[in-house]
């Protein structure tokens, strides 16, 4: 059979054609998503992960945002391999039951590296846990690896001498995000190992944003205006829950953020709160919860906030009544179960209660669930407890856990590919405080100032509400 | 002759007395062995979950204690403080005794009514006495948990009905408000333990003799003055029975509570036992929480001893 030239000619086009769409095509798409070194990126603080080549939008000394790579680590050392545990068996103590799946996997897991450990996850809800853990934990020899919150727990477990010190651990050094660790230093030391890397209050729903042409508000009185804006549009602004007190109060982090000049005048007088030294009737704290009142009356809050529980409040955000979810990214997975749709259409973001759009701080993060080795426990259980914490801190575990769990975590290597883990880390280009809630160390005292700011969004007026609760703090402090 | 005869007759009559003394006594340390044996156990569990935590709590009563670091042995201070500066304590004390009372009063009167009504062994009595009962095999933090969603304000089946059919006014925040939620906690209690106390009714009812109706009946009376001269005093034993273990269970209602409100809004919710595990593992004070629970104790012992001098003085 014989080829004219022609068909020849067509022939080898149609294959050159075919090559280099082969080849061009993948490099292109490459561009296309322009997670190149030196390549311009659009939204400051996106990273692509915590691995050692992995890049973050950063602003270069021309002030165009490009991606850079960054020094996550305090060592220049690759992050150190999981050690071999002893045989035995321990028990692994934390409060987020929603992960008992994801972490039965990587103890399967990590059981089969190690044949003849055992661990049992011992979970318990978070108030529970909050208030009974530590000292059932301290008298059980089993209870090896304990998770502690941040703040009041955290610091009695160390002032109880309850920590073994990891400050010389290798994988402190090597396998974690060196400037998320504060939350598990006490005196100098490296007690706890922050896991998790969280961005607190709000949430926002970006097809909503979007759909209606809103921009995010940047300062108290854009927030005020925007209450006002999705209320007449027939939204309920912010999914705020009032009949429960630990996420209720979670907008106090962005209330309290820019209250002083910095972060140690901040810790100072939320101190002599805590300690009675000053009263919540005090002038900062008035303006704050002021402020509370503004936004009450502007319309912010759900009709009978005092009402709204938490599953209220993940309810109003996941079907669409309300654009906001002032809690904050730890709340992204329940939402999904509970709309899968809303995958991908989460977004963080901060809240300055200030007018200043060069406030100090403009957002809030939080490492907690910080992870630790019981002094208490026997010798082969804390060999055992190790093991499994550098395990945890490898990155690939870390990453497994990140995509189930939908949150980020402290340890290097890890790539987020989730699509909400991306959205919510433009939170990142934001000044970030390390959330003040967890000042405060005495959970009575708290309780009582957060409660107090309840009653005002409740429609109790300013002063009486204060009154009120800072006679319920010197009776709790029995002054 | 004689009289040895008779010396050895008595010395056999002592001995003989002495071989069943004997024998009474050793009767007597094999029972009080066995008497032992048998008690023992049912003591030392008394003693170690009992006495012990008891006398442990009226210990930590006299301390400053987180839970967790070296207890503060400071006297009498929590007790004062108790008496004397401590509002939350007294607003609880009053929610304990309003809740107690509306859950006593509509709990009993219509288990009564019920009862009443379903006395007889019908068909339709049986079935509306399972009907009734239903409620009580379910776990308390369940009914919670249902509750808590029935009384939602946006989402919950009661407000979305009185919404849909105009009634938005009656669309009330039944968990969020200081005048009415401890009132809904309250009508919950009630719809979750009437059955059971109908079915103590119904026992209670059904032994008061025929005759005595059958009597009222020809003497004419109608059926309010047979309930009010033969089933009212003839239950009152009953009554009795139902109305000091429905304010147990009014004390006893923590689960329901603190799965519903956790106390709140603002302590308005709040019973003693609710406070006292509040002050306990949420505050950190557990010393302070021994106190309060010393109180409560105090509380039920006044109340129990009153409700029983009111219905001796009623029998008499």
């Amino acid at each position: 059979m014989k080829v004219s030239k022609s068909a020849k000619a067509f022939r080898l086009l149609i294959a050159g054609a075919f090559a280099a769409s082969a080849t061009v095509l993948p490099i292109s798409n490459g561009f296309a998503a322009g997670e190149v070194r030196g390549a311009k990126c659009n939204v400051e603080g996106e990273s692509t992960g915590t691995r050692v080549d992995s890049l973050v939008c950063k602003k270069n000394s021309a002030g165009r945002l490009v991606w850079t790579t960054i020094k996550l680590s305090s060592s220049n050392l690759k992050p150190v391999k999981a050690f071999k545990a002893p045989k035995g068996s321990i028990e692994f103590w934390h409060w987020r039951n929603e992960d008992r799946a994801y972490f039965d996997k990587i103890i399967a897991d990590f059981e089969d590296l190690n044949p003849g450990v055992k661990i049992t996850q011992t979970i318990s809800n978070s108030a529970d846990y909050q208030a009974t853990a530590l000292t059932k934990a301290r008298s059980n020899p089993k209870a090896a690896l304990f998770t502690t919150f941040r703040g009041s727990q955290f610091n009695q477990a160390a002032v109880a001498g309850f920590y073994t010190d990891l400050t010389n651990e290798q994988f402190t050094k090597r396998n974690v995000i060196s400037s998320m660790m504060g939350s598990g230093q006490y005196e100098g030391k490296q007690l706890g190992i922050p896991y998790q890397s969280l961005f607190n209050d709000p949430i926002y729903n970006i097809k909503i944003f979007k759909d209606e042409g809103w921009k995010l508000p940047k300062t108290f009185n854009e927030w005020i205006g925007y209450c006002k804006t999705a209320k007449a549009a027939g939204y309920i602004p912010m999914a705020w829950m009032g009949a429960f007190p630990p996420q209720a109060g979670q907008i106090i982090n962005s209330a309290l953020m820019n209250t002083a000049a910095n972060e140690n005048a901040l810790k100072k007088q939320v101190s002599d709160i805590d300690t009675g030294k000053t009263e919540i009737t005090t002038k900062w704290f008035k303006d704050m919860a002021q402020k509370y009142a503004d936004l009450r009356d502007a319309g912010c809050f759900p009709p009978n906030p005092k009402s709204v529980t938490e599953a209220d409040g993940n309810a109003l955000f996941a079907t669409g009544k309300s654009p906001i979810l002032p809690t904050g990214t730890f709340s992204m997975g329940g939402v999904r179960n509970l709309n899968p749709a809303m995958k991908g259409n989460m977004g963080v973001t901060g809240m300055n209660w200030t007018n200043d759009v060069n406030a100090t701080y403009t957002g809030i993060t939080n490492n907690p669930f910080i992870m630790g080795i019981n002094k208490n426990a026997g010798k082969r259980e804390q060999k055992i407890a190790r093991a499994f914490l550098s395990y945890l801190l490898q990155g690939e575990v870390a990453e497994y856990y990140a995509k189930n769990s939908a949150q980020h975590v402290t340890v290097l290597g890890v790539e987020y590919d989730d699509v909400d883990l991306r959205n919510t880390q433009t939170i990142m280009s934001e000044r970030l405080i390390l959330a003040p809630r967890f000042i405060f160390l005495n959970k009575a005292v708290s309780d009582a100032a957060e409660a107090a700011l309840i009653e005002i969004v409740g429609g109790e007026s300013v002063d009486k509400a204060l009154e009120d609760g800072a006679k319920k703090i010197k009776q709790i402090l029995n002054k | 002759m004689e009289n040895k005869t008779e010396t050895g007759a008595l010395r056999g009559a002592s001995l003989r007395s002495e071989v069943r003394l004997k024998k009474k006594r050793r009767l007597a340390d094999v029972n009080n062995r066995t008497f032992l044996l048998m008690t023992t156990p049912a003591v030392l569990v008394y003693a170690v979950f009992f006495l012990y935590p008891t006398l442990t709590n009226f210990r930590y009563a006299f301390y400053q204690w987180d839970g967790f670091l070296d207890a503060e042995f400071i006297g009498l201070n929590n007790f004062v403080r108790a008496v004397t500066n401590d509002d939350v304590l007294i607003k609880v004390l009053g929610n304990n005794i309003e809740f107690s009372l509306l859950v006593v009063i509509f709990q009993t009167s219509l288990a009564l009514l019920f009862a009443v009504y379903l006395v007889k062994n019908t068909r339709a009595s049986l079935a509306l006495r399972t009907l009734y009962f239903f409620p009580t095999i379910l776990s308390s933090v369940s009914v919670a948990l249902i509750w808590q969603f029935l009384y939602s304000p946006n989402f919950g089946p009661i407000n979305t009905f009185l919404r849909s059919v105009g009634l938005d006014f009656l669309a009330l925040p039944w968990i969020g408000s200081e005048t009415i939620t401890l009132r809904a906690l309250a009508f919950t209690q009630v719809w979750f333990h009437t059955g059971q106390m109908v079915v103590i009714y119904i026992a209670g009812l059904q032994q008061i003799p025929k005759e005595l109706y059958e009597a009222a009946e020809v003497d004419g009376a109608s059926r309010w003055q047979q309930f009010k001269s033969v089933t009212w005093p003839m239950a009152l034993p009953t009554t009795a029975v139902v109305m000091a273990y429905t304010t147990i269970q009014s004390f006893r209602a923590f689960d329901l509570i603190f799965t519903m409100t956790s106390g709140g809004p603002n302590d308005s919710t709040s019973i003693l036992a609710t406070r006292i595990y509040l002050s306990a593992f949420n505050d950190l004070q557990f010393g302070y929480a021994a106190t309060q629970s010393i109180f409560l104790v105090i509380f039920i012992v006044v109340l129990t001893g009153l409700q029983r001098r009111v219905f001796r003085a009623k029998d008499q």
